[in-house]
């Protein structure tokens, strides 16, 4: 069995995890993540793309939202390209009560967060499509986030800094010796090898699925309570800003322009299983309302896709006997299992959300320092990772006026989303994924309004040359990426999105007949 | 306000297939549309029944067994005699039409193996000549001619898949770099214009027959040509002195392209005319008759006077048929009752994409005349008639049956229309 040696192993491809790599390669330690799928593949590759100013906590969480304030202004500095400063309203819709504005402004000056207070007609001047019903608005420095890229970005810079970044890895089995953790066991998902990891230290960033990890190293009593939250995108941006309900936080309170669309979000359920969360129809209607109360008209719009995210929310068997590790009041925590287990080298982070991601970090090593007993201060807060030294945070229209460039010499193969054929090959290469739903979170394809009703087609055909790919591997590509696209789609099938599914019925099963494809050939001895 | 005998709604194969035989039946006709319809994003072949639910090799008589187990099914409403006869009246039609001697081969008795862009063998009755030679159920080894600058046909992929597809026949790709205009980045419609230029034509033909082997066919995407589909063909087939055949490309669809041109002037051989850009916002109606069409052009609106309505405006994909955000369903033009479509909180998707979908039967039903009915079965209107893809019953994409459902049923609207009406009162007078 192959073996690795590393000082840190970090567990999971979120936010968290590359965060963390990116932090502890920074500090010298020598540094691998895995990661069951690709990065970003579970909750911070969907939520609503939405990077806090802070005011969504100003009231119900003052703590959380000093770190949004902090947090916001350091990621805009150190990741510019993957943000788009859209500014953000909150406003007071008609079923709000204004009172709630004088708590908010309060908390905003508390947590140091610049807002305004701003004439409703001068809201409805800037964003025209808003309830012109509102009663106040407030200005704030909401903005948008690209999740993957950021976790690409981190994850690219980690791996600059000699991180191994093992996508496709499974953590089957934590390793422990004389009450301490040393490494893992891991699968490759891909080829079904194991192989041993030796770890001086384990950090677990694996939110939802935590409780799984640490189950494993016989830690039974932590618990994670996996929240379903559902988001819609919008065909359009229907606002320009981040708009925010002027309320105490509840569901369907907020709504994202994220480069070509605008999401709305979101629900909170319990799950049972962080892998099991369906989409229901009560869900879809609730957020399609709490649009139209934000935008008038909300329904005549396109709904492109549908997604569910997991929360990790914690619940400690042992809470109360954890000293002061873990603050109720703190939107995330460490989880010292020294202390709590009797368990050496190995850290667990519980909660927390993306705009935070830097910091989590930093205080989850931070904590494996203090246990190392090493000094290496963080130096995430200052440092830009590799590729965004040169780059302007994103704006929209940046890819449009890219692909204008070189319109006349590379072919376009997603219409929708402006991506070129040498962009896509490069990413096929540089990926050596043979999964277009990789392809797809790396470069957007076929997130556009078509869905990959004609990209698709294309993009396979691209794979089976440039990565020599047999029929039957290119085939199974085609057809994983439409059960993909077809989950996200199916339960906001209406209006012109119906239209354009049914279209794709037509040329996927009526033109080219893919669901009658040969299956998978016997694998050759 | 015009008045019309006919109003035919939707200018895809169904509609224009109606327009012309009322046509030529000596009605005066008048085809309104949104837009073009679904001839430029259907491979341009006639599919009868290519799976019922296994893959079928004779569709008129697998027709009677549907028929029976579905009476819901469109073609109950025609009859695989009504299906034949349908055929036979096309392919006279593109026989002696604008673009012969381009013309279409097979019947509903039997059906070819042909393959898709994707390397499928899929079951399809009636189509153009320039397809025949692609034939999969025997025959020479397949040399697929790809482009590099053509995006929508992707010729390795091609010839990999028919290779496993277990039909037994040979294949294998080569990818030419020729450019119509110099283009990198032309479509399928760019490409046909290209293949009738004659020195682009002699430059594919030479690379090919200079790569070609002796035993080989010819597969290229359906781009040979646009307004000589015919002349481009045999051109090619007689410099590579080997059979050439195409295959279906991605819309937009060249093979769908020459179909409507053919209709489209046959209709104004025949006398009738298409009027675009007019949508159908509702009707005018007395005593369960449509009276006059109202349609809406630009920011005017105008009515059509007519005897009869052919409602031809496709299905969800066409805009025929919508569902709204709050799950209901309705017929788009004339607000016709639609079944098939799920309560609010009932499934209307399964998760898996290929399962078959609660609402995938949804649309209009009609009687035996075609006449829209409503939950009971009532007929709603006398005097109009439903035909192609708007009708509830069927799957087309599913079943292989697409333009053999709208070219049949669209035929059968006409002579329904034709038989019922007096000729010295309405038609040809």
């Amino acid at each position: 069995m192959a073996q690795l040696k590393a000082d840190v192993l970090v567990i999971g491809g979120g936010a968290t995890g590359a965060g963390v790599a990116w932090d502890a390669a920074l500090r010298g330690f020598d540094t691998v993540l895995v990661e069951r799928r690709d990065l970003a593949e579970g909750t911070s590759g969907r939520f609503h793309g939405l990077l806090h100013s802070g005011g969504r906590y100003v009231v119900k969480d003052p703590v959380a939202a000093e770190e949004c304030v902090v947090e916001n202004a350091i990621l805009r500095r150190v990741i510019p390209d993957c943000i788009e400063d859209t500014g953000g309203l909150f406003v007071t819709t008609p079923d709000d009560d204004p009172g709630y504005g004088d708590q908010f402004l309060e908390g905003c000056r508390k947590a140091q967060l610049p807002t305004e207070e701003i004439d409703v007609a001068e809201a409805l001047r800037r964003e025209r499509r808003l309830n012109p019903a509102i009663r106040r608005a407030f200005t704030v420095p909401d903005a948008a986030i690209d999740a993957w890229k950021t976790v690409w970005t981190f994850a690219r810079g980690a791996a600059a800094h000699g991180a191994r970044i093992l996508t496709y890895h499974r953590v089957v089995d934590l390793h422990t010796s004389g009450g301490a953790a040393t490494g893992a066991r891991l699968r490759n998902e891909l080829t079904g090898e194991e192989l041993d990891i030796e770890a001086g230290f384990t950090l677990n960033a694996s939110g939802a699925w935590a409780a799984q990890i640490l189950h494993m190293a016989g830690i039974e009593d932590v618990g994670v309570v996996p929240g379903k939250g559902i988001m819609i995108a919008m065909n359009h941006r229907l606002v320009n800003t981040v708009i925010n309900r002027c309320t105490m936080p509840a569901d369907g309170d907020i709504l994202v322009p994220v480069r070509t669309v605008s999401v709305i979000g979101t629900t909170d359920i319990h799950a049972a299983d962080p892998d099991e969360i369906p989409v229901t129809q009560a869900e879809v209607d609730q957020m399609l309302d709490d649009g139209e109360r934000l935008v008038p008209g909300f329904r005549e719009a396109r709904a492109l896709r549908v997604w569910a995210g997991v929360r990790p929310l914690f619940q400690d068997a042992r809470a109360g006997e954890v000293t002061d590790t873990r603050d109720v009041s703190r939107a995330h925590a460490v989880v010292d299992h020294r202390e709590r287990d009797g368990m050496d080298g190995l850290l667990t982070m519980s909660g927390g959300k993306l705009t935070t991601l830097r910091l989590m970090a930093q205080d989850l090593v931070d904590a494996m320092c203090a246990q190392l007993g090493t000094e290496r201060p963080c130096r995430t807060a200052e440092e830009r990772p590799p590729g965004t030294e040169e780059d302007e945070p994103y704006r929209i229209g940046s890819r449009l006026r890219r692909r204008e460039e070189t319109l006349q010499e590379e072919q376009l193969i997603c219409e929708c989303e402006l991506i070129g054929r040498s962009t896509l090959e490069q990413a096929m290469r540089e990926r050596g994924t043979t999964n277009l739903d990789d392809i797809r979170r790396k470069l957007r394809l076929g997130m556009g309004p078509c869905q990959g009703g004609f990209c698709i087609y294309r993009a396979t055909g691209i794979l089976h040359t440039t990565d020599r790919l047999d029929g039957a591997a290119a085939s199974a590509a085609l057809l994983g990426f439409l059960q993909e696209r077809w989950k996200g789609v199916w339960p906001i099938l209406y209006g012109d999105q119906l239209r354009q599914a049914r279209l794709d019925d037509w040329i996927f099963q009526g033109l080219l007949d893919v669901e009658h494809l040969p299956a998978e050939d016997e694998v050759p001895a | 306000m015009s008045h019309h005998d006919v109003v035919v709604v939707g200018t895809g194969l169904a509609g224009l297939t109606a327009a012309v035989r009322l046509a030529e039946g000596g009605a005066r006709v008048l085809v309104v549309a949104k837009g073009i319809g679904a001839t430029h994003l259907s491979p341009g072949t006639i599919d009868v029944l290519g799976y019922a639910p296994e893959r079928v090799e004779r569709p008129s008589e697998a027709l009677r067994p549907l028929i029976e187990a579905e009476p819901g099914h469109p073609y109950a409403h025609v009859g695989a005699d009504g299906v034949a006869a349908a055929v036979a009246w096309l392919k006279d039609r593109v026989a002696n039409g604008s673009l012969a001697p381009y013309a279409y081969v097979g019947s509903a008795e039997e059906n070819l193996l042909l393959p898709t862009a994707v390397g499928v063998p899929r079951p399809s009755a009636v189509l153009p000549e320039t397809m025949a030679g692609g034939d999969l159920r025997g025959g020479d080894p397949v040399c697929v001619v790809g482009f590099s600058a053509l995006k929508d046909f992707h010729a390795a992929l091609l010839a990999d898949n028919l290779e496993r597809s277990g039909v037994g026949v040979k294949a294998r790709a080569i990818e030419l770099d020729l450019r119509p205009e110099g283009r990198v980045d032309a479509n399928a419609l760019g490409f046909a214009r290209a293949f009738e230029d004659e020195a682009f034509r002699n430059a594919v033909v030479a690379q090919v027959a200079d790569r070609m082997r002796a035993d080989e066919r010819a597969a290229f995407p359906a781009v040979l040509g646009i307004a000589d589909p015919h002349g481009v063909w045999a051109t090619v087939e007689h410099g590579l002195g080997r059979p050439a055949f195409e295959v279906p490309t991605l819309p937009p669809s060249v093979p769908g392209m020459r179909l409507f041109a053919i209709l489209r002037t046959a209709l104004r051989r025949a006398g009738g005319s298409v009027l675009l850009n007019n949508v159908v916002i509702g009707a005018d109606q007395t005593g369960g008759r449509v009276t006059a069409l109202r349609t809406r052009v630009g920011l005017r609106e105008e009515r059509r006077g007519a005897d009869w309505v052919v409602l031809a405006t496709g299905g969800f994909a066409s805009g025929g048929l919508a569902l709204d955000s709050s799950w209901a369903g309705r017929e788009t033009a004339l607000g016709l009752p639609v079944t098939g479509v799920p309560a609010p909180g009932e499934e209307r998707f399964r998760p898996g994409y290929f399962e078959e979908h609660p609402m995938g039967r949804a649309g209009v039903t009609v009687d035996r005349e075609l006449r829209p009915v409503d939950a009971a079965g009532e007929r709603v209107l006398e005097n109009v008639v439903v035909a192609g893809a708007t009708l509830a019953g069927a799957v087309p994409w599913r079943e292989k049956s697409g333009d053999g459902l709208s070219l049949a049923t669209g035929h059968r609207a006409a002579e329904l229309v034709l038989a019922a009406s007096t000729p010295a009162a309405t038609v040809g007078s």
